[in-house]
């Protein structure tokens, strides 16, 4: 027990999918193995605090965690090559430094999926798993990602982005020239927000007043808004890939999935807050919704198709770590599309990789995890960073 | 000895039970802000005297008289202090987790507690001592003790108010540093304040304004909730005010004349939004003059290059209006009878989803969506509206985000249940904002409607008359009326009888655990019951100790 590597796991933070991190953390620990590892929960409150602590392994502590910080010990990882580990920080300021070995981000949103915290982790030079920090930021922003995508040839729905002051100084011509673009031209539309997750701020539109009303709706949480034509007859189509070690191609996908939904998109409540028909109420996240796991139906040329256009997504984008690739299938018309990545999907998509073959448990999956994050941080320190004073000699 | 062990029984008692009376009494004083002048009109008001405990030691006087001896005294005392245990502990609930709002241990709550018990303490003991052998001793002993005891268990609200005003100074001079400290923020800061004041619908209009302000135009500071005392505000400045907040919107309450004025020179407002000047909290002003001059003092606080935007359809905020002109003076309103509206609301429709209206701007029509409920809601949201657009605000846009807006605590909001749905307005209600409730019940699908309702004080001398209005009016919409407590109910009996509602469909409940009761008992599915008031636990029913 005594050379198990200590592994810092990170959630919370400031990001409306806050809860949800918590969830996906609290279901990922209970994974870990203890004998190979010794977790470190580090709960990142709303407002940026970090804490340590036991009670952080409770789901009871999260209701009032604010009011119950006094039970836990503040903390903070400094940009500083070398310290490693968490920097206590007490009444004088900073003092001893906990030992971490490495650190596993189980973020959803902004400040945690986005490459912020990767940033640190890169300033700090310590490892941590899933995707870098240029891999998350691109894969965070919507369109970014499908603008990349759509230029190596991954077939991508068309959509416009609305920045927040554009639609501030004069929401009416902002919408004038929406409609006025062919692939507006029919109503429903989909508006998202650009860099947020978890179907929070999206909105199904029907008329101009809508769309307006859904652009200010996404401006409560982003700056950028996402409109993309609603494909009518639709089903969708979710893959989980991860990078691995020892493989030969260095990427394995997993089953694919068809999620369920009442409404024709997913909500936030469908996603989270439904528990899968049991009747405990208590959300296990992802893992939560009703979905058809490897359906045996499903056309096989398009399930290749799927996976094929994953992983070559997956590599493209530069990820690591376990993702999710969410894809759209036009059943008027037949065709893929490329809908989003998740670089750190809810419940790290475990229940996928459950029921691929080879099978592969949730504890497996995030050893494996750990262990590419430490190939990929051996890799980084062997690059030679120093190459002398030349301009300034 | 017998004698000394029976009356240190006793004391034990008595400083158990005086601990816990101090702290259910500190409730409700906090509650009045710790006000002793208002504490002490609450506990007149409410008779709100010792019974149990009295019972307790006159029992044991009229006893001890009967039956004397050293003997009898221990078990006596002995019985009288488990008596005081059973009625601090077990019968009555900890004021810190029972009640609408439970007493919340706050520094100054601890300090005055404290002081309370010690000087409650004191007096426990040291006569007590002093009488020592009157337990078990001489029957004119116990008898006095008894006496004693029994003006000690009627004292513990007093001992919080001298307890209060020992720790006045103390308290000042906190007070002082937390608001000299929120200066220096405030000036730190420097955002445009923008004051808000009515005597309805402050509140719900600050929120929607600070909500809208920061969705249209920049970072917005606004108090959360109904604080706007100068204490409040000082407090939401010192722990939520950044320098990135550019508009800083500040609800302020008028408690009586002067109170507005105080408030602009703390946080000095350059544009003004009033929502209606009517008689609420007239029993503090004394006439419906006042209550328009305390509120006016927001409009002469202005600069002259200043904004105010009031309320069209409260005919003092239109006339506040015309009086207090400023560099921009804008009305708006939802009713265009009384007069030109720089801004009004066409075409109204209630639904599950909320309101749907169109907005009538610099002869443009703006339509939109709210999930705000009623008129008031409405009202609230067209100011805000209203603000915004003379701050420069695109209108489209700021009509827009009215389908963003959240409704305010228990402010019209509608709960949708499977069984027996509810709309609660479980906010010190008031006769507009009632009558709004009713429009809005009116319209939303029911098989059948339920009004449960206390009715509405602080409406002075209309009182009686405004709740025998509104139940007449109540009448016409429900199929089975509540009503709860008895603060009302003469004058909402006196409606519905007036009104030939039938006898049967009238139930009066004690409070609001039994009305809800009722609606368990005599409920149907696709009721929606409308929950109009919620009275504080200063007001409802009777104060049993």
């Amino acid at each position: 027990m005594t050379n198990r590597l200590r592994v810092a796991v990170l959630f919370g933070g400031r990001s409306v999918e806050h809860e949800i991190s918590v969830i996906s953390a609290l279901q990922l620990m209970l994974a870990v193995d203890p004998a190979k590892f010794d977790l470190i929960p580090v709960y990142i409150t709303p407002n940026g605090s970090w804490y340590i602590g036991a009670a952080l392994l409770e789901r009871s502590f999260y209701a009032k965690a604010l009011e119950n910080l006094a039970q836990l010990e503040e903390v903070t990882l400094l940009p500083k090559p070398g310290v490693g580990g968490l920097t206590r920080v007490g009444v004088g300021g900073l003092s001893s430094v906990i030992q971490v070995d490495l650190y596993l981000p189980a973020f959803h949103g902004q400040y945690g999926e986005d490459g912020c915290i990767q940033g640190l982790f890169e300033m700090a030079q310590v490892p941590y798993t899933g995707s870098d920090l240029p891999s998350s930021a691109i894969t965070m922003n919507k369109y970014l990602c499908k603008m990349y995508l759509s230029a190596h040839g991954i077939p991508v729905l068309p959509a416009s982005i609305v920045h927040r002051n554009e639609a501030q100084a004069d929401i009416t011509q902002v919408v004038s020239e929406l409609l006025s673009q062919d692939k507006f031209k029919h109503f429903p539309l989909f508006i998202k927000p650009c860099n947020l997750g978890s179907s929070i701020g999206v909105s199904r539109v029907n008329d101009a007043t809508e769309l307006a009303a859904a652009l200010a709706k996404v401006f409560r949480f982003d700056t950028q808004a996402l409109i993309e034509p609603c494909v009518s007859k639709i089903m969708e189509i979710n893959v989980s890939v991860r990078a691995q070690l020892g493989i030969e191609s260095g990427i394995e996908a997993s089953v694919v999935e068809i999620p369920v939904s009442e409404s024709g998109t997913l909500s936030y409540e469908e996603k989270y807050l439904r528990d899968g028909g049991k009747k405990s109420g208590r959300s296990q996240g992802m893992a939560s919704l009703t979905r058809v796991i490897d359906p045996a139906d499903l056309d096989s040329e398009l399930r290749s198709q799927v996976i094929e256009l994953a992983k070559r997504s997956f590599s493209l984008l530069g990820c690591s770590g376990v993702a999710r690739l969410d894809f759209i299938v036009d059943l008027a018309t037949n065709k893929l599309y490329f809908n989003e990545l998740n670089a750190f999907p809810g419940s790290c998509a475990f229940y996928l990789w459950a029921r691929s073959k080879p099978r592969v448990l949730y504890t497996q999956l995030i050893e494996d995890m750990i262990n590419a994050a430490l190939g990929r941080f051996a890799t980084n320190a062997a690059l030679d960073r120093d190459i002398g004073l030349r301009a300034l000699k | 000895m017998l004698t000394k062990l029976s009356t240190l029984i006793f004391v034990l008692g008595l400083l158990l039970f005086g601990y816990r009376r101090i702290l259910s009494y500190l409730r409700y004083f906090q509650q009045e802000e710790y006000s002793n002048r208002r504490f002490i009109a609450w506990i007149r008001e409410k008779w709100a005297f010792d019974r149990r405990g009295s019972a307790v030691v006159c029992t044991l006087g009229i006893i001890a008289l009967v039956l004397p001896g050293e003997w009898y005294g221990l078990v006596f005392s002995t019985l009288a202090a488990t008596a005081l245990w059973c009625i601090a502990v077990v019968i009555e609930q900890d004021p810190r987790t029972s009640g609408k709002l439970k007493l919340n241990m706050t520094q100054r709550a601890r300090k005055i507690s404290l002081v309370a018990f010690i000087l409650y303490a004191l007096v426990a003991f040291v006569p007590l001592a002093l009488s020592c052998g009157s337990c078990g001793g001489s029957q004119n002993g116990l008898a006095m003790t008894a006496f004693f005891a029994l003006l000690l268990v009627q004292s513990p609200a007093l001992f919080l108010i001298a307890s209060n005003k020992l720790l006045w100074p103390v308290e000042k001079a906190l007070q002082d540093s937390y608001y000299a400290e929120a200066q220096r923020i405030m000036r730190h800061a420097n955002p445009f304040v923008i004051g808000i004041t009515g005597s309805y619908g402050k509140t719900g209009a600050k929120a929607a304004l600070g909500d809208l302000m920061t969705q249209c135009l920049a970072p917005t500071f606004w108090p959360r909730k109904g604080i706007n005392t100068i204490m409040g505000i000082t407090r939401a400045i010192r722990e939520t005010l950044k320098p990135f907040h550019h508009f800083a919107v500040i609800e302020m309450g008028a408690y009586n004349i002067g109170s507005i004025k105080r408030l602009c020179d703390f946080t000095p407002p350059k544009a003004a939004l009033v929502t209606s000047v009517g008689i609420m909290h007239l029993e503090r002003f004394g006439t419906p003059e006042n209550v328009y001059l305390a509120k006016s003092e927001i409009a002469q606080a202005l600069p002259a290059d200043g904004i105010l935007v009031c309320n069209g359809d409260s005919p003092n905020a239109r006339r506040m209006a015309s009086e207090h002109r400023r560099a921009v003076t804008l009305l708006y309103g939802l009713d265009q009878s009384a007069g030109v509206l720089d801004c009004y609301a066409s075409e109204l429709a209630f639904d599950d989803e909320g309101t749907r209206f169109v907005i009538h701007w610099k002869g443009a029509r703006y339509p939109g969506r709210t999930p705000l409920l009623g008129r008031p809601a409405l009202s609230n949201a067209l100011g805000a509206f209203t603000m915004v657009c003379a701050l420069g605000a695109d209108p489209a846009y700021a009509a827009a985000c009215l389908a963003n807006l959240q409704p305010v605590d228990n402010r019209l909001v509608l709960d949708r249940k499977p069984f027996v749905s509810f709309l609660r307005d479980a906010y010190n209600s008031n006769p507009t904002g009632f009558e709004a409730a009713l429009d809005v019940l009116k319209t939303l699908s029911a098989k059948r409607r339920i009004v449960m309702t206390p009715g509405m004080i602080e409406l002075g001398e209309q009182q009686y008359e405004q709740n025998r209005r509104l139940a007449t009016l109540s009448a016409a919409v429900a199929d089975l009326f509540i009503i709860v407590g008895n603060t009302n109910k003469d004058a909402l009996l006196a409606g519905l009888t007036g009104a030939s509602f039938p006898i049967e469909k009238i139930v009066l409940a004690e409070d609001r655990e039994a009305a809800f009761a009722a609606i368990t008992d005599r409920g149907a599915q696709g009721d929606l019951v409308l929950i109009e008031n919620d009275l504080g636990d200063l007001h409802e029913g009777l104060v049993s100790f």
